[in-house]
């Protein structure tokens, strides 16, 4: 009977060795991290003054803003009803689109294809803006 | 059904009663055995991959063929008289049975195709079903008719928690955390509180079981005569386990073994795959208050989170690893030994529960709900069957093999060792 030559008495060690570091490996990172990570952003950027006027409460938009957004474009695209929701409303309050959006969704791999075709501001692009136009709306 | 001593003289090898020198088993101080089988044992174990059991004329070669077997009162010969005779108060009490890793060396020396390995394997099936508490269940993980009451029992019980999981929070002081990120996760509709309330209870139930049967069982090996007339212990209990630790992490036995030698790769593909997982699991369960994982406890985790990098790697080892060894019973079944309903409801298990992992996974990434909520409850619902009816399914073998091992450890029964002195 022929044996399999990849897993032997000889190299068995190696292989549990190399096998339980890699286990280990991100339990070791985790409690490096600190030397040379910052503590943890902040998620959230601070609610602005007019978050009372938002569609629906935080916890609602935490949850459930894919929701809202997909069924609005579902209503436009689909069905043809304009005058719902629309991104450009979003960006009334939340001003720039890497603070507001950005940011999470890259923390979290998500992409997204909205600025495909949507208008919505990045920071640098909001501050060439102020300052050609003076800062005045 | 028992054997019992017969009152007699001494026979002739011996002349004070005592044991004749250099026959340590059985240790009957010569006198004869008076054996009533067990039909209905030997019929369960003939039905469960024991079927070439009639055909063992008793020659030892399977003994000297095992790599594993020590050389006082070696195996498997002595488990295949005590299996033709139906002594099933012998091979319950038996730890060799659980010293043999089904390499199949035996099988495979056999001159008349006896597979004495695969009649362990029946035997250890057989010894999960004596002694695991509650017995039913053992029955019912035994036998393929129970499998819609067992998948019945978590789909119901998770059913009920999540469709009613508001209430239930409100009664129980709990509600889903908002926290201070954004999130996109399963928590809405499976709320972390109720995952971690819900497999917490039925895992401590599993583990309370779980004691009860390996504690009988532990008490069964001792009566064993393997180990001699009043053994001595030559380690201590934590040493021994220390050292069969270390053995099972290596994958000692496995890699020692001719015939499936295979077997030794997908076994440590599986093994560390679910180590890998069970750190994930504790990371994540543990996630709100652990230093370790603050930061990177966002929903979905990032793909680049070291987190979520080790669960992906351990969900394809432990992949690779069932599929090579689905593989390996399907096609290659002379070496890797007969498979009864016993072997395929674990692997099969595995291959479920990972598979159904990956695609709530995939179904999550792609933003597809409700689907990602069915995969991933589906996937519970599996990871319910396979957790806690471990006390039950050949998933015990983790603990029994264990116990076994760390006696044998402790009372010097080694591999290819303690000659007769």
């Amino acid at each position: 009977m022929k044996r399999s030559t990849v897993l032997t008495e000889k190299n068995r060690g190696t292989w549990a060795t190399v096998f339980a570091g890699l286990i280990l490996l991100p339990v070791v990172l985790s409690v490096l991290k600190p030397l040379w990570a910052a503590e943890p952003e902040v998620f959230l950027e601070d609610p602005d003054a007019r978050w009372e006027a938002c569609l629906r409460d935080a916890e609602y938009m935490r949850y459930r803003h894919m929701d809202l957004l997909k069924e609005a474009r579902s209503d436009v695209i689909r069905s043809g009803l304009k005058g719902g929701i629309t991104l450009a409303g979003c960006g009334d309050c939340h001003h720039n689109r890497d603070q507001f959006c950005d940011r999470c969704h890259e923390k979290a791999s998500v992409s997204l294809d909205c600025w495909g075709c949507h208008y919505y501001l990045t920071e640098s692009e909001l501050q060439d803006l102020e300052e050609h136009d003076g800062g005045g709306e | 059904m028992e054997t019992s001593e017969i009152a007699m003289p001494a026979g002739p090898a011996t002349e004070d009663g005592a044991a004749p020198s250099g026959i340590p088993y059985p240790s009957t101080n010569g006198r004869p055995v008076r054996v009533d089988p067990d039909l209905e044992f030997i019929r369960a174990l003939r039905r469960s991959g024991g079927d070439s059991l009639k055909k063992c004329m008793q020659c030892g070669n399977c003994s000297a063929a095992c790599p594993l077997s020590p050389h006082i009162n070696p195996f498997p010969r002595k488990e295949m008289a005590w299996a033709l005779w139906g002594m099933k108060d012998r091979l319950l009490t038996d730890p060799d049975v659980w010293l043999c890793h089904h390499c199949n060396d035996c099988s495979t020396n056999c001159p008349r195709q006896t597979r004495p390995g695969d009649v362990l394997g029946a035997v250890r099936q057989q010894c999960i079903l004596h002694y695991a508490f509650p017995g039913f269940l053992a029955k019912w993980v035994s036998h393929p008719k129970y499998i819609p009451i067992l998948l019945a029992i978590p789909a119901i019980l998770l059913g009920l928690a999540t469709r009613y999981r508001e209430g239930i929070g409100q009664a129980l002081g709990f509600s889903v955390p908002m926290g201070d990120s954004i999130v996109y996760s399963f928590a809405p509709m499976f709320p972390h509180w109720l995952l971690n309330s819900f497999f917490g209870l039925f895992s401590l139930l599993a583990l309370m079981a779980a004691v009860i049967g390996v504690w009988r069982f532990a008490r069964g090996l001792k009566q064993s005569r393997v180990w001699g007339e009043n053994p001595e212990p030559v380690r201590g209990v934590f040493a021994s386990l220390g050292s069969v630790l270390l053995k099972v992490v290596n994958h000692d036995r496995f890699t020692t073994c001719e015939t499936d030698h295979s077997r030794s790769i997908s076994h440590f593909f599986v093994f560390f795959g679910f180590i890998a997982l069970t750190v994930v699991t504790l990371m994540v369960i543990t996630g709100p208050f652990n230093p370790l994982i603050r930061g990177d406890f966002v929903y979905p985790f990032s793909l680049w989170s070291p987190w979520k990098l080790l669960a992906n790697i351990g969900g394809l080892a432990v992949l690779s690893g069932v599929l090579l060894m689905i593989w390996e019973r399907l096609y290659f079944g002379h070496l890797a030994g007969t498979s009864s309903y016993f072997d395929w409801l674990l692997v099969w298990s595995i291959f479920l529960v990972v598979a159904s992992g990956f695609a709530t996974e995939v179904l999550h990434l792609l933003r597809m709900a409700p689907h990602r909520h069915v995969a991933y409850f589906v996937h519970l619902v599996f990871v319910f069957g396979l957790l806690v009816y471990l006390p039950y399914s050949k998933f015990a073998h983790m603990l029994y093999r264990t116990t076994a091992m760390v006696l044998a450890e402790r009372y010097g029964r080694e591999a290819g060792k303690g000659a007769p002195s």
